[in-house]
């Protein structure tokens, strides 16, 4: 081995405490921006995964005037021979006033955003069937599903209870029909339907007057990845058509800008303190240097070159950040794995989306690697800066 | 060659500037032959240590000439002068000798290994070490034996990679006087049994004996012969 070598880890190992220390602040910088990656992308991929499921799909479809009128049923059917497609059903929105009369009292909400969906295909396309916390989803004409909230407001609207709702038609009519509310609907983080009220879509569309039509198809993937390829063939199918094609991503891209530029401005913070744990380092590391003079001043007597010197320095720079890169990159794993296996939520509602990628994994122990070696940098050059007369200096 | 191993020519070393400037040493001009064992002696802060600084090449003289082996140092940049420092001196210090982080031996192989010439640098090591007399201490870590032996191990350093010259400031100043006379007497065969000049400041003049030479310096200037002995008595 080379002797350098050997000098710089004696020397380091010799000094369990600022070996560790100087670990520690590598290690602490790793489990910083692991766990920022498990909380924030985390969420963020939660809701992306929830928007996906309650309400985009992995492709959304809809058209440049406010509604696709070519038959719902002759587009899924297109979409559902592609074999990355797992399904695809019809959507339609609109806003309502619903009221309820409840112990002789009338309470009203108005603008109460409203989802018509066909029951048979939504379950296939959706899991937002699954976000029903009392009662059963819509399954006939004249059922509703009530976000909690909106129950909420209604006084505390409850499944049997008989409400009634007001849409103004294509003509600016108004239109009233009385459902039966068959299910609250609640999700985990709040991104299913707890602010909308869900009916059939063809009870929707009869008040809408608005026969045929449909708002948006939701075409959900087994492969996600191919969401792309999917919508260029979809689009290249119907050139004629004013349809519009979305990703997710772009779909839900106002919900996400935000998040977005979030996520970033924590990373930034994660990066600041891998920085803080390199200033650690040089403090530790001066401090060996510091503790080093007289032996630095024998090596150099004997023959040793300032750049001998340096490079012990510089390996023992190696060895922190190699050491501080590993057990960091464990110790964050073991939290990622720990988030995924206890299936960790955020504000214990929101199940976050916990994945490893292990190209940001690479990557981030590859930076605190290289903090490491620049920030022994400074410590090394000044240790070649000791003289070797300091050697001869009594005590 | 000449068997002249160290020339310096009107040395002179300024310490600071202005009111605190100390002239540690002034027009020093002294030739050591091959195979000499030096003494070079004077009381506390004469510039003893200054001197041998200068010669050990880890200081600069503020003006005049050193030539070791012929080659004039002054000129030279400073990875040639550790490299020349690692090819032809060897070093005994008063405290500190050895790098407490490695074995005895590790110490004494570390000249060799600085040169890169490691392929006999164990077993040199190895033999230097049970002629003084640590053959069972090598493996010791170097803060785990004694003052004396640390001595031993630095005098086995000095060696190892055949200096022109050993350089030894003070070797016995921390040690008990029977600690002490063994290190003199282990230098003193060494030298003799290896023809190898030695270059030894003491403030204990006796402790030697006979010697080659003894150059005294006093305020920083150099006396040897008559005057040196002059001065001796007076000190
Ligand atoms: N780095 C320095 N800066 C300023 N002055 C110094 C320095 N080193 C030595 N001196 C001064 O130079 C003079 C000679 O010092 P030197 O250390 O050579 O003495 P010495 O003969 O070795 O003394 P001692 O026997 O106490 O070791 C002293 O006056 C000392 O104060
Ligand atoms: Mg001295």
């Amino acid at each position: 081995m080379d002797y350098r070598l050997q000098l710089a880890k004696r020397m380091l190992f010799n000094k369990r405490g600022s070996l560790v220390g100087a670990v520690l602040a590598v290690t602490i910088g790793i489990l910083v921006i692991h766990v920022n990656f498990v909380i924030f992308q985390g969420l963020f991929d939660a809701i992306v995964r929830d928007l996906t499921d309650y309400r985009f799909g992995n492709l959304q479809i809809t058209d440049e005037e406010d509604y696709i009128d070519k038959s719902d049923q002759s587009l899924v059917n297109w979409f559902e021979r592609i074999p990355y497609v797992e399904a695809a059903t019809p959507r339609l929105s609109s806003t309502a006033s619903i009221n309820i009369t409840k112990f002789g009292e009338r309470i009203e909400e108005t603008r109460v955003p409203i989802v018509g969906v066909d029951p048979l295909r939504d379950i296939r396309a959706s899991t937002v069937h699954n976000t029903i916390a009392e009662g059963q989803f819509v399954y006939s004409r004249n059922s509703i599903v009530l976000g909690s909230n909106v129950a909420q407001d209604l006084g505390g609207a409850k499944v049997g209870d008989s409400v009634k709702l007001k849409i103004v038609d294509r003509y600016g009519q108004e239109q009233l029909k009385r459902f039966i509310v068959t299910g609250i609907a609640k999700s985990p983080g709040g991104q299913g339907f707890d602010y909308s009220v869900v009916v059939h879509i063809d009870t929707l569309r009869d008040l809408m007057d608005r026969d045929g039509y449909t708002g948006s198809i939701m075409v959900k993937l087994n492969d996600p990845t191919k969401a792309t390829e999917v919508k260029d063939l979809f689009l290249r199918t119907f050139p004629n058509e004013d349809f519009i094609a979305e990703t997710i991503e772009e779909a839900a891209e106002e919900q996400l800008a935000g998040f977005r530029s979030g996520i970033a401005m924590i990373n930034m913070i994660g990066y600041f303190g891998m920085m803080s744990s390199a200033f650690a380092i040089v403090t530790i590391q001066m401090m060996l240097v510091n503790g080093k003079t007289k032996e630095i001043g024998i090596m150099r007597a004997i023959g040793a070159k300032r750049r001998d010197i340096l490079i012990i320095f510089l390996f023992q720079g190696i060895i922190i950040g190699a050491i501080g890169a590993t057990v960091g990159t464990a110790a964050g794993l073991g939290y990622t794995i720990y988030a995924k296996e206890t299936k960790m939520s955020f504000n214990n509602s929101l199940p976050l989306e916990v994945s490893i990628q292990w190209d940001k994994v690479i990557q981030t122990a590859l930076i605190s690697f290289s903090l490491a070696i620049i920030a022994s940098l400074y410590p090394s050059y000044r240790a070649t800066k000791l003289l070797p007369v300091e050697a001869m200096r009594n005590v | 060659m000449s068997d002249k191993v160290l020339e310096m020519y009107n040395l002179n070393k300024v310490y600071g500037e202005g009111d605190t400037k100390v002239h540690a040493l002034q027009d020093v001009s002294i030739t050591v032959n091959k195979g000499e064992f030096l003494l070079i002696v004077g009381s506390s802060g004469s510039g003893k240590s200054t001197l041998l600084n200068m010669i050990g090449l880890l200081d600069r003289p503020t003006s005049g000439k050193i030539l070791i082996d012929g080659t004039n140092t002054t000129t030279l940049n400073d990875g040639k002068i550790s490299s020349f420092r690692n090819h032809k001196l060897g070093f005994i210090f008063q405290f500190f000798n050895l790098l407490a982080d490695l074995t005895v031996l590790e110490n004494v192989m570390l000249p060799r290994q600085i040169q890169g010439t490691n392929a006999s640098a164990s077993k040199d090591a190895k033999e230097l070490l049970k002629i003084v007399g640590l053959e069972d201490q090598m493996y010791k870590q170097a803060n785990k034996i004694s003052g004396g032996q640390a001595q031993r191990a630095a005098i086995a350093r000095g060696l190892v990679n055949h200096p022109t010259i050993v350089l030894a400031d003070e070797p016995t100043g921390n040690l008990d006087s029977v600690s002490a006379q063994k290190i003199v007497q282990l230098m003193k065969s060494m030298a003799k049994k290896l023809g190898q000049t030695f270059i030894v400041v003491t403030h204990d003049r006796h402790q030697f004996g006979d010697v080659d030479r003894v150059i005294t310096i006093k305020d920083g200037r150099a006396f040897e012969g008559q005057e040196s002995t002059r001065l001796e008595a007076v000190a």
